[in-house]
């Protein structure tokens, strides 16, 4: 087992390396004048072909493909991810400014993702083609055929343009002063809500709990009816094992025939599923951010991609990478917790 | 003589249908048998004939889309098709248990063997976890399993298909129920290690005060190890009677095209003869009697009319048009290894 974990860490720098020259192959494809543009602040510069020469000689623009890259690694082990055009800051600051707003949405949202998603998995399978499975189902074919951003949008117009309940943004004004500017107020963990609670302050924690539930809403339907229509499955697979029919036969309960040997069995293949939703959230959270004016990596990363920002792009999607090999890792151990037969190997 | 013991299960005109898609598949159209208390009855068939489907209807444990839709199964005098799923729950495990075909796939893989005997002991007589470990060990010494203390947290991936089976007996005969219901318990083992399991419950059911039904399609099994024999095709019984009267005086076609269709050392059969035919599917069944299609002594009328079961005389019942015609084939051919 430990081996395994070892060899599997040992991996994690060949993929990245592999994601880092796909991203870095395409942001070549542009031409040295076409990158420069992300770091001209006054158009009078382009009319003058010197000032062009020596903006392009600064960022080693026109440098052959291999040096350029070559270039980008020997940055990265050091931890310079470059500077952020969009952000306005080091890349690496304005990751780790921004990473804890992300980090609060995507835990909150693993919540209903596996609360709901496997619950109403289970309980759809149990209730197999009756009017309770297929109302769930429907919801979830939505759920899961329903694009992010249209989704999103009307939860906005909905939930804000009309109810006026879950404004965008991550706090209100006052909250956001109280944050910023009261010497009393302590960052423990910048997890708003949190940090809200370790400061005794219950109406900020409730202000910054009534800012997530939009986005969250957004960003974890599509994972929980990815992870239902699995569990579903599964459970309806798992149903018509045979040690079911064992299990029954031996006089034991409808409960633990469900929740004790159908559901533990059935989870096994949504475990895999469940950890790739979590981490997929990562990248979710781009289009929700986005319409939330939530001020997160999403956000951010979103700004810089139409700005040709290729530091921060690069450097999102390095991250990104690195947290799906982690998150993937953390599935394979997980297994072993559930399934006794991988334990051994 | 077999009916000393008390009558413990009649089932009387079962009938178990599949409502699928394409149509109703009677899988059990017309099951009658009893059991009496301390006898053994074996269910002998070929696949598919509606042995197991007997049994779980008897279990009430049919998976959608099976239905029972008539018949009546008496057990201690009480039909269990009229109780409900609690009281059914109660005599599952405790009153009847079962033995499953599959060793493989018929114990969970995530829960220790240990456990998974335990389960019935702690659901009907309530015991402490610590108490139903205490005696899984027992059971698991007393179905000739090695070292049971250590097997016991294991999981069922660590043991042989021999071993699997021998803990699906331990676990059926946990709470010492009054009827057994094994259904191909060694079908799915190898030559050697189905002997082992015969002899096991052979010597387990000396000690067995409640009766067995043995499901199987080897006639060898049965031979070693019932009292009475239901011979079942096509969903329906079409012999019923004791052993010896199976063996050398049978009256249906098919129980004689079966015994004449497999080596025996008692007989100088001049060669084995199959049955032709397939079984038929139970969407497509033959007017008639089922059987007709695949009859060596088949006539108009069973190609219109279809035989009910009738006794022809004390303990003997047979599902035939043309009784006296096998009978008279039967002695010549089979008699000949009565000693």
């Amino acid at each position: 087992m430990l081996s395994y974990i070892i060899r599997r860490l040992l991996l994690l720098p060949i993929i990245l390396l592999g994601v880092t020259f796909l991203i870095f192959c395409l942001f070549s494809l542009l031409s040295p004048m076409e990158r420069l543009a992300t770091y001209v602040h006054d158009p009078a510069t382009l009319k003058n072909p010197q000032s062009v020469q020596r903006l392009i000689d600064k960022y080693h623009l026109d440098d052959p493909f291999p040096l350029g890259y070559i270039n980008w690694i020997k940055r990265i082990i050091h931890f310079d991810l470059g500077w952020s055009q969009t952000a306005n800051q080091p890349v690496w600051e304005a990751i780790t400014q921004r990473f804890p707003a992300t980090l609060e949405l995507v835990l909150y949202s693993i919540i209903p993702v596996v609360l709901v998603g496997i619950w109403l998995g289970v309980i759809s399978a149990v209730h197999h083609n009756d009017m309770l499975d297929q109302t769930i189902r429907v919801t979830a074919i939505v759920g899961w055929s329903l694009p992010t951003f249209i989704f999103g949008l009307l939860i906005l117009f909905i939930f804000y343009g009309i109810l006026e309940w879950f404004p965008p943004g991550r706090l209100s004004t006052w909250a956001q002063n109280i944050l910023y500017t009261s010497p009393d107020f302590r960052s423990y963990t910048h997890l708003i809500t949190i940090d809200a609670l370790l400061n005794g302050n219950i109406p900020m924690f409730l202000d910054a709990l009534r800012h997530l539930i939009a986005p969250i809403l957004t960003l974890s339907y599509i994972s929980w009816a990815e992870l239902l229509r699995i569990t579903r499955s599964s459970m309806l697979d798992t149903l018509r094992k045979d040690y079911i029919r064992t299990a029954r036969a031996k006089g034991v309960d409808e409960h633990t025939v469900i929740h004790l040997h159908a559901r533990k069995n059935a989870l096994i293949p949504v475990v895999t599923v469940a950890g790739m939703q979590i981490i997929g959230m990562l990248g979710g959270v781009v289009i929700t951010e986005t319409i939330f004016n939530y001020p997160g990596l999403g956000f951010w990363v979103a700004s810089s991609a139409q700005q040709l920002d290729y530091s921060s792009v690069i450097s999102f999607a390095l991250l990104f990478a690195t947290l799906m090999v982690l998150g993937n890792l953390i599935v394979d151990i997980s297994y072993a917790l559930i399934d006794p037969r991988v334990r051994l190997e | 003589m077999l009916d000393s013991g008390k009558l413990l299960l009649a089932v009387k005109d079962l009938r178990t249908y599949f409502f699928t898609e394409e149509g109703i598949a009677k899988a059990v159209d017309g099951v009658d048998f009893e059991v009496y208390e301390g006898e053994t009855l074996g269910i002998v068939g070929e696949s598919a004939c509606g042995k197991s489907v007997t049994a779980f209807s008897i279990m009430k444990l049919l998976d959608y889309p099976g239905k029972t839709v008539g018949g009546e199964v008496i057990f201690k005098g009480e039909n269990l098709l009229e109780k409900s799923e609690e009281e059914m729950r109660r005599i599952r495990g405790k009153e009847i248990a079962m033995i499953f075909q599959e060793p493989m796939t018929a114990l969970n893989p995530i829960l220790t063997v240990g456990f998974q005997i335990s389960e019935a002991l702690m659901a009907h007589f309530k015991m402490s976890k610590e108490e139903a470990r205490d005696r899984s060990i027992e059971l698991l010494k007393k179905v000739g399993i090695p070292l049971p203390e250590q097997r016991v947290n294991e999981y069922p991936y660590q043991l042989s298909g021999g071993m699997r089976q021998r803990v699906m007996i331990a676990m059926a005969l946990s709470c010492d129920p009054s009827l057994l219901i094994a259904d191909e318990p060694t079908t799915a083992l190898d030559v050697t290690i189905q002997a082992q399991i015969l002899d096991l419950m052979r010597s387990l059911l000396q000690g067995f005060k409640g009766a067995l039904i043995m499901i199987t399609h080897d006639l060898g099994v049965i031979a070693e190890i019932a009292d009475r024999i239901a011979v079942m095709y096509a969903g329906k019984v079409v012999e019923y009677t004791d052993k010896r009267t199976i063996f050398y005086y049978p009256l249906h076609p098919y129980t004689f095209g079966l015994l004449t269709s497999i080596p025996r050392l008692d007989l100088e059969l001049p060669r084995l003869n199959a049955i032709p035919g397939v079984v038929p599917d139970p969407l497509h069944f033959p007017a008639g009697c089922k059987f007709n299609p695949r009859c060596r002594f088949v006539t108009e009328r069973c190609k219109e009319e279809e035989p009910s079961l009738v006794k022809v005389e004390e303990g003997h019942s047979v599902r035939c048009w043309n009784v006296e015609r096998v009978s008279k084939e039967a002695k010549e051919g089979l008699l000949v290894g009565e000693v």
